[in-house]
């Protein structure tokens, strides 16, 4: 993979991870000097269970283009059934953003253990040449800025009042 | 073959049958009020109310206008309800699922309660005069998929017999069916539409039985994860929300479509996560009292195709 390579869109990728396992995992990448995209923003959490579906969605209205969510493995919870919570609960919330018309490509969810730097790196690589191809995730920006009138420019007198200033 | 209309001539007899039952129940001391409904003012209507004294029982009513849940009464609006002993209640087959609900998650003790259960043909759309026929275009939708005529585990139930039931098209399954076959990005126009409309009055919060968290999240502003003004973003943030925490909890008993003065298809979403776990995880919610929801349990084998 060609790091040196230009795009024209470099997306916005938010990263769930849980401290015990992924996170570990991703720092293993890190100290192992394996090379993966920087468009990923790691946010650390105790657990997956402590990730909450509104973070998710706060992140897609902050301007998340993708999202991460990664754990241990199952068996593997530091809280002992924290991820086994946190596979149903996604599992469910998936099926809820699905009917309300967001495309589920841009969220992906995974088990990374500490040991899998590798895996890590895959994983996020994944997703945001994925993302990357899909292009920005418009429809929560969109929604935000249709609340301020002055969000889109988008009658003459407003476009010639812009150019004006 | 089943008839076109729903025969509610029942309804008398089930009213008389509730009304002896309060009295009997209050003379003797066994209940200190009960929970029902008695006629409103305007014609047909009627409203909850809650009656202690036996000499008010003949105020109690069943009719096709008798569509508010009333388990609310037992949990958040239970100002007026006697802190003391058992309390009756009157229960149609949905309104019983969500006390069934109830006592799962510990809000209620089935030995503090007494049901008195409706046999329950429909009742009327929220949209629809209250004087009006019950037909299968006036009926609530709820009523079009309804699997509990008769409700079951009540400590009474009115000795009348439920009348061959119209076999209804389900709305809400239709739509659903209708939404799910359109691609992400028409559901989301759909959706948004509708959220759009949202003037955030929390009228569907309230009347929810489930809705009974001392502090919603959606009001929080520390931190703020849901924005409180009524406007798209967040009004799309407070329904993903509404439906993500009564997904498995919620069993349909669309108050809050009724409710909602903005006709915001509310119970959709409900309806689409009570389709979903019961896909996912083989439950529905409301059949029996379970200390568990679908989403507070586990199995080592659930379903994780979707991660990696
Ligand atoms: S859903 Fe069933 S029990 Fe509830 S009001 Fe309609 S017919 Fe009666
Ligand atoms: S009742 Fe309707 S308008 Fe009011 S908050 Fe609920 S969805 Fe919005």
């Amino acid at each position: 993979m060609n790091h040196t390579t230009q795009h024209s869109f470099e997306p916005k990728i938010i990263a769930f991870v849980c401290t015990w396992c992924t996170y570990a995992g991703a720092d293993l990448a890190g100290t192992s000097r394996m090379q993966y995209p920087a468009n990923v923003r790691v946010l650390k959490f105790p657990c997956t269970g402590r990730i909450d579906p509104v973070f998710i969605l706060k992140a897609f209205q902050q301007g998340a283009d993708g999202v991460l969510v990664s754990g241990c493995h199952p068996g593997d919870c530091h809280y002992i059934a924290g991820n086994f919570h946190a596979r149903r609960r996604f599992a469910a919330f998936r099926k809820l953003l699905e009917f309300i018309g967001v495309d589920l490509n841009r969220l992906q969810f995974s088990w990374v253990s500490a040991a899998e730097g590798g895996k890590w790196v895959e994983v996020v690589t994944d997703l945001t040449e994925k993302v990357r191809a899909m292009g920005p995730m418009v429809e929560f920006k969109e929604l935000a800025l249709e609340e301020q009138w002055s969000g889109v420019i988008d009658t003459p007198e407003l476009k010639e009042a812009y150019n004006a200033i | 073959m089943s008839t076109r209309v729903p025969d509610t001539s029942i309804y008398f007899a089930v009213t008389e049958g509730i009304r002896a039952e309060a009295n009997r129940l209050l003379s003797a001391g066994e209940v200190t009020a009960i929970v029902g409904y008695t006629t409103g003012r305007r014609t047909g209507s009627s409203q909850p109310i809650i009656v202690t004294d036996a000499d008010d029982t003949a105020r109690l009513c069943f009719s096709v206008t008798s569509v508010n849940n009333l388990a609310v009464y037992l949990t958040k609006a239970k100002k007026e309800i006697p802190k003391n002993g058992k309390i009756g209640i009157v229960v149609k087959g949905c309104d019983l699922k969500a006390l069934v609900g109830l006592m799962g998650e510990s809000q209620l003790k089935r030995e503090e309660l007494y049901l008195i259960g409706v046999p329950c043909v429909g009742v009327l759309a929220s949209t629809v005069q209250p004087s009006t026929e019950l037909t299968a275009e006036t009926i609530a939708p709820k009523c079009r998929e309804c699997d509990a005529h008769l409700p079951s585990g009540c400590d009474f139930l009115p000795d009348v017999a439920l009348p061959p039931l119209p076999q209804l098209d389900g709305k809400y399954t239709a739509e659903i069916a209708r939404l799910e076959a359109l691609t992400p990005a028409e559901r989301w126009v759909y959706w948004k539409e509708q959220f759009a409309k949202c003037i955030k009055c929390y009228a569907c919060r309230q009347v929810c039985p489930f809705c009974f968290c001392e502090q919603c999240l959606c009001d929080r502003n520390k931190p703020q994860m849901v924005d409180t003004t009524p406007r798209p973003s967040g009004n799309t943030a407070w329904h993903i929300v509404r439906a993500m925490h009564l997904a498995g909890r919620c069993a349909g008993c669309a108050e809050c479509e009724r409710v909602c003065p903005m006709d915001i298809p509310l119970n959709l979403l409900n309806r689409k996560m009570a389709k979903e776990l019961k896909e996912l995880f083989d439950y529905e919610a409301g059949l029996e009292v379970n200390d568990k929801g679908p989403l507070t349990m586990f199995t080592e084998k659930d379903d994780q195709s979707f991660i990696k």
